[in-house]
């Protein structure tokens, strides 16, 4: 068993949790962020990628609205790397309400969100893929957002003040004694280790997951909703400027141009339990259907990926309605002090990534009051270290960079034109990391072939590396197969049936994976 | 030359399906295998790498120069199993950066192929000299990079349009109904006697043969990025094509230029216009066309003998048009005349990719194991469809090149016997 | 008009147009693209897994369950087939019995049964007690070297025997300056003797201890570099087929390719065929979208020899419609729904699905034959799906042989 102590243990390593620990360490808390799992591996790793202009909310929600617009600008400058300036066009395509773009017009003017009708032609001139039949469009500043970067940037700069981030973590445990928080228990996976975190602060940022947390410090049930939506991504960008409808927000009507591919959202479906969260095969026509009224043609372009990600919503009868001093737009914050006599632990649902440091500067103010100190928040003034520097991202980065050492250096992952160095310098970075969580970083695998060229070439230079053996390798290989198919079967026509039926011929084929020797113990992580 | 031309070269092309045939690829492999250029060089990073996988990262400012490395042989489109249009990813892709980043003298030179003959004709022995002169060729790379050793054409004295109205009527009454010639840039000027025998076999054969006057293709300018001159130049051709009769056969000797009215002009350029998909349906190479009349029972088999081991090279400009390798089949029905088929993927010159300075050296790489063949094997001659190729070919062995049609003349008795080379 | 129309240049396609040209039947094989042969293993599968090891492969052919496509051949028939084309193409580029399996070791490590292997392969079947030294490339990504010794040396041989491995590499760049070769390329430099010998001489120098030298397959695009390598290297030496470009397959593909226009076969690259013509229910002509529009080619008889999913000639729409492309043959389903679910290590049915054909290799509905004068072959039959089992290869060339044979033979 491994004890340490911490002002603060901040739970859930997505954006929300990884924005808590940079602020709370930048206020200069002890802070220890844990997760269950790697970093932004749900809600945040599962969304359509949108940077919100405001654009979205200007007529339903004025006041996210504006949020929006204020934490995209900030963001693009304190996250400049993870961020593309694409540019955003609502566009009224056949059988929208054209009147919808006077109020849209209107709100945004209310809400400070920068908006400007340009010319029909003008759009189709920026996006010829668009429905020639639009009517209307309006220009705004949308962007699309790596929420990996994002949450590995976040908790980068938590690192550097003096942040500690455990992840595969779970938390076992909430020690409450004498109506406060005492300690967290979690089980380091890894090392099948006990760890012991004595705090004074539970902040329980779970997303969706949320309810398991209070669960566990043996609270009242919080009741959490994950309202689940599915994205499927395209293979290319087929439009390279995020295309909105101009119409009250409905299912189906963002696609966000995402490095290379362009991904359509997408619906909202009550669910009970986050780790299973189907793809329904209406659903996906649905998508399909919503995406030819965008871009005719739609259907026949290829779809490489769906994934489903969820919603944390929470539904709690004894959150006051009117204790909003530390909400942002969409954001619940349950104190367990007030709610259930238990001091030291709060509960966060909702909110949105664009609006994630807002959110964070919040709570981490919530927690203030409650220590009865009030420290600056000063996240939005830093700019979050990267190794690409304070330049935005533009697709065409990779390209260049193998442009520069394609003959110095080997490219593993070709679709994504991610190289050898870059792989083994995360590797041994990251050395306990499965394959996926490398993916994630490098989106080893994320392109057409879906890992099917790269898959077992990063497999195999891990064990050059010397950092796993080949079983340990072989049962990776084997999990990220399997992970890539989850969201690959939903939406396997088109060409990438094809692209699959030479995978299997490939690993099952020409590798004979299956036959491989067994493995003592499946790999799970 | 800027960047709003390159926008607009993206807008008008990004709509079309060469962009969309992206979507097809599989990373299978197949079209680096048969690339010519990937495998003689590692500047060039391959047909896969260039096109279907880089044009997922294009959007805005050219950043992979590499891409200029393509040769425009078409290899990898032909070969793809799944239907990406592989090169034609790649030349959209030159288009733009060389929009963006401006098209050196050297490109514009080389690619005026009409302009270089009517300038040449009247003074073909001096030019003729002054491109055989080493001095002349140094300046010449110096100033505007076409490497020193390039194969460089020689200008005919006599243009084919010179002699049409030269020679006598022809006597014969014709049988067969009216064919449309093309004779492309070089049969107009350089290789005057591909297009002469071409005529006097259709001719033979029964047909009337109507040669309208003719321009360029805009094979070259295409091939080099220049893709608004290009335009130009294949609508000013298809006009004259369609000038003299409607649905008639297009027959053609100039090999490459035929693809360019088959094919590329449509897929490359993006051409939608009906008059040029009505020419690119009635083009025909010369041996293509004289092989359908073979299938259909309709060409006269009375050749006379040619003893000779001939090795054949079909360019890949040709190649791309999937019309199999109808100048072999032909040649093959010539009693005596041995045809060893050379199997190499491109001779290297691809149109003027291997005229330039910096991609000279990877030209001849590419071309020698056809080189080699053409050593191991002929006895004077070779024969190859297309003008460039044989100037390659015949600058890189010393041995006579000539368009397969000159043995059918031969063959049918028509007056002259193709001299060979000295063999060596 | 031509005597056969050929669709396909795959391993089906050029056997059938081999074998027609051979009888002396003028045949056009027309396809979109060079086949698949050169992105597979280059060796020659006729049935490895039911799901069990299969060591005897033709007495598993004769005990497969009726809907398989080798049921109506029988393994007389796939022996026949098969050694026709070992033979064909020579012991240059393949040996073996078609009754015995070998089992050699892929690029992951595994140990693959298949029937016929180059003979640069052969020395790896596995066998208890054999011991390999894997010799990895720096240059070749696609090679772990360590990874294949590591489930090597955890892998029980098919007699129930133990194996062993060390692992090893070499640092020696086919062109200065790349570092990331193709395997083609590499192996473009072993055809040249000298940088052949330096190879050999690395590789003796780094390997460790092993009876027999695993390398990765890409010793040379010509046939034969193995034999002079084991001589400098003083040990056996087998090599292990790669990812696409495969090399091996390319050697099959190149011998393949080139006895198919030595015959006389006229070859149509870079045409897709989009459709047909019918004359009553005999196909009259194939469509080809050929440069400059449409051509229609005329046959008497037409073999259809496209592959399956892989190459599209089988293809699922984005309301999952299951449809055979060219000819909208009557396939075992219809919608591929159901067929495709989220378990990855199991079948996947959409795979199994293809056209069923008459005792001739005819395709039928219900039991009627559609087209009396068009005969299929290869990869677009239905049947379980052949990388699994690994019977891709054997299907193709036995279906193909038959196809010629019943064309030849005037079946109608």
């Amino acid at each position: 068993m491994r004890r340490l102590a911490a002002d603060v243990v901040v739970v859930g390593g997505g954006s929300t949790g990884a924005g808590v620990v940079r602020d709370a360490a930048m206020r200069g808390y002890t802070a220890v962020l844990v997760d269950r799992s790697d970093l932004a591996q749900g809600t945040t790793g599962r969304f359509h990628g949108l940077l919100h202009s405001g654009g979205r909310y200007v007529v339903s929600d004025p006041g996210s609205a504006t949020e929006c617009a204020r934490e995209n600008a900030v963001l693009s400058r304190i996250q400049a790397p993870a961020i593309e300036r694409t540019g955003g066009l609502f566009v009224s395509v056949p059988g929208d309400d054209p009147g919808y773009g006077d109020r849209f017009l209107a709100g945004a003017a209310a809400t400070g969100v920068p908006a400007r009708e340009i010319p029909v032609a003008e759009a189709l001139r920026r996006e010829p893929r668009l429905n020639r039949g639009i009517s209307r469009a309006i220009e705004v500043e949308d962007a699309s957002v790596d929420g990996w970067q994002l949450v590995w940037g976040a908790v980068n700069s938590a690192r550097a003040y003096g942040a500690k981030v455990l992840t595969y973590h779970p938390v076992t445990r909430i020690d409450i004694a004498d109506g406060r928080v005492r300690a967290v228990h979690c089980h380091d996976q890894r090392r099948d280790e006990e760890v012991v975190i004595e705090c004074a602060f539970v902040l329980n940022c779970a997303g969706p997951w949320a309810g398991r947390i209070t669960d566990l410090a043996g609270l009242p049930p919080v009741p959490v909703i994950p309202g689940r939506g599915i994205m499927i991504a395209l293979n290319h960008r087929v439009v390279n400027t995020v295309v909105n409808r101009l119409i009250y927000p409905t299912d189906g009507d963002i696609l966000v141009p995402v490095h290379t591919v362009s991904v359509i959202g997408t619906t909202d479906v009550k669910e009970s339990d986050p780790d299973h969260l189907p793809i329904p095969a209406a659903e996906v026509q649905q998508m399909l259907d919503a995406g030819e009224r965008l871009i005719p043609g739609f259907r026949r372009a290829r779809a490489v990926h769906a994934w489903a990600g969820s919603r944390p919503l929470i539904r709690d009868d004894r959150v006051a309605a009117d204790d909003t001093r530390h909400m942002s737009r969409g954001m619940a914050v349950v104190d367990h002090l007030t709610r259930d006599g238990v001091a030291g632990l709060l509960t966060i649902g909702g909110g949105k990534l664009t609006t994630y440091r807002l959110m964070a500067e919040h709570i981490v103010d919530a927690m203030g009051d409650q220590r009865g100190e009030r420290r600056p928040c000063r996240t939005a003034d830093e700019e979050i270290p990267y190794a690409e520097g304070s330049r935005h991202y533009v697709v065409t980065h990779r390209l260049a960079d193998r442009e520069a050492d394609r003959l110095d250096d080997q490219i593993v992952c070709e679709c994504e034109l991610m190289s050898r160095r870059m792989f083994t310098d995360l590797l041994h970075r990251e050395p306990l990391a499965t394959l996926d969580d490398l993916r994630r970083q490098l989106r080893l695998g994320m392109g057409p072939c879906q890992g099917g060229f790269c898959a077992g070439r990063a497999a195999g230079i891990a064990v050059t590396e010397r950092v796993v053996d080949a079983e340990r390798a072989t049962g990776l290989l084997r999990l990220f197969l399997k992970n890539r198919w989850i969201g690959l079967w939903p939406i396997l026509y088109g060409a990438q049936v094809r692209q699959t039926a030479l995978d299997h011929w490939l690993y099952a084929g020409t590798l004979d994976i299956e036959h491989l020797p067994t493995p003592d113990q499946e790999v799970v992580r | 030359m800027s960047r709003a031309e390159a926008d607009r070269l993206r807008q008008r092309l990004n709509n079309e399906l060469q962009r969309l045939t992206l979507d097809e690829c599989v990373k299978c492999t197949i079209c680096e295998q048969s690339c010519p250029v990937a495998g003689v060089t590692a500047l060039f990073s391959g047909p896969k790498f260039v096109g279907p996988q880089a044009e997922r990262f294009r959007h805005g400012a050219s950043v992979d120069l590499s891409v200029d490395y393509c040769s425009s042989c078409g290899t990898c489109t032909v070969v793809c199993p799944q239907g990406v249009h592989v090169a034609e990813l790649n030349s959209l892709a030159r288009a733009v950066l060389k929009a963006e980043r401006g098209v050196p003298l050297r490109d514009r030179l080389i690619t005026r192929t009409t302009l270089m003959g009517r300038a040449m004709t009247p003074v073909a022995p001096v030019a003729n000299a002054v491109l055989d002169n080493r001095l002349a060729r140094t300046a010449l790379e110096k100033v505007v990079g076409v490497h020193a050793d390039a194969p460089m054409p020689t200008a005919h004295p006599e243009p084919l349009r010179a002699w049409l109205k030269r020679r006598p009527a022809p006597t014969r009454t014709p049988t067969r109904g009216p064919v449309v010639f093309f004779h492309g840039c070089a049969g107009g000027y350089f290789e005057v006697e591909a297009a002469r025998c071409a005529i006097e076999v259709l001719e033979h054969l029964g047909f009337e043969v109507l040669v309208p006057e003719q321009g360029c293709c805009g094979l070259a300018e295409q091939s080099n990025g220049l893709f608004e001159q290009a335009t130009a130049s294949v609508r000013k051709l298809v006009a004259q094509l369609r000038a003299p009769a409607t649905g008639v056969p297009i027959v053609s000797t100039a090999g490459s230029c035929g693809g360019m009215l088959k094919h590329e002009a449509h897929e490359i350029l993006g051409l939608d216009d009906p008059g040029l998909l009505d020419v690119g349906a009635r083009t025909r190479d010369i041996s293509e066309f004289l092989l359908e009349l073979h299938d259909a029972g309709e060409l006269p088999l009375d050749f006379a003998r040619i003893d000779l081991r001939l090795p054949y090279h079909q360019p890949c400009q040709v190649r791309s048009q999937g019309i199999g390798v109808p100048a072999a089949e032909l040649l093959r029905l010539i009693p005596g005349l041995e045809v060893v088929e050379s199997d190499a993927t491109c001779c290297g010159i691809a149109g003027t990719y291997g005229l330039k300075r910096e991609k000279y050296a990877i030209a001849q790489a590419v071309g020698r194991p056809l080189f080699e063949l053409v050593a191991a094997t002929h006895q004077g001659l070779v024969a190859c469809d297309t003008e460039t190729c044989r100037w390659q070919i015949a600058k890189a062995t010393g041995v006579r090149t000539v368009h397969p049609i000159q043995f059918v003349h031969q063959a049918y008795g028509l007056g002259r016997v193709i001299a060979p080379s000295a063999v060596r | 008009m031509r005597d056969v129309v050929v669709i396909g240049a795959g391993l089906a396609g050029l056997t059938a147009a081999l074998r027609l040209a051979r009888a002396g039947r003028s045949v056009t094989l027309v396809a979109r693209g060079v086949g698949g042969l050169s992105l597979a293993q280059g060796t020659i599968d006729i049935l490895g897994y039911t799901p069990e090891r299969v060591l005897r492969p033709l007495d598993a052919v004769a005990a497969v369950p009726p809907e398989h496509p080798y049921a109506g051949l029988g393994p007389d028939a796939v022996a026949a087939a098969v050694t026709w084309l070992r033979d064909e193409l020579g012991s240059e580029l393949l040996v073996g019995d078609p009754a015995v399996n070998l089992h050699l070791p892929t690029a992951l490590g595994a140990l693959r049964p298949t029937a016929l292997a180059q003979p640069s392969m052969v020395a790896a079947d596995a066998r208890g007690g054999l011991t390999y030294a894997v010799v990895g490339v720096r240059q070749l990504k696609d090679f772990p070297a360590d990874l294949v010794a590591g489930n090597l040396a955890r892998s029980t041989a098919p007699d129930g025997g133990p194996l062993g491995a060390t692992a090893a590499w070499v640092d020696l760049p086919a062109r200065p300056g790349e570092a990331d070769p193709s395997g083609l390329t590499y192996a473009r430099s072993l055809d040249d003797a000298a940088f052949a010998d330096r190879f050999a001489v690395a590789v003796r120098d780094a390997a460790g201890a092993g009876d027999v030298v695993l390398l990765p397959g890409v010793l040379g695009v010509r046939p034969g570099a193995g034999r002079r390598l084991a001589e400098l290297i003083g040990r056996p030496v087998a090599e292990v087929p790669l990812l696409p470009p495969s090399v091996p397959g390319l050697r099959l593909a190149d011998a393949l390719r080139a006895r198919v226009a030595a015959a006389g076969v006229r070859i149509l690259l870079g045409s897709a065929v989009t459709g047909f013509t019918a004359d009553g229910d005999r196909v009259a002509t194939v469509t080809v979208a050929a440069a400059g529009g449409p051509r229609a080619l005329a046959a008497s008889d037409f073999v259809y020899a496209p592959g399956g999913f892989e190459s599209g000639a089988l293809a699922v729409d984005s309301r999952g419609a299951i449809a055979e492309t060219v000819f909208g043959l009557p396939l075992t389903a219809a919608d591929a729904a159901g067929l495709v679910g989220p378990r990855y290590w199991a079948p996947h049915p959409l795979f199994e699905v293809g056209v069923r054909t008459d005792a001739a290799g005819r395709p039928v509905a219900g039991d009627k034959v559609v087209h009396p004068n068009l005969y299929v072959a290869g990869g677009i039959l239905a049947g379980p799906e052949p990388w699994r089992e690994k019977s891709g290869d054997g299907i193709a060339v036995a279906t193909a042989v038959r196809a010629a044979a019943m064309i030849e033979g005037g079946a109608r």
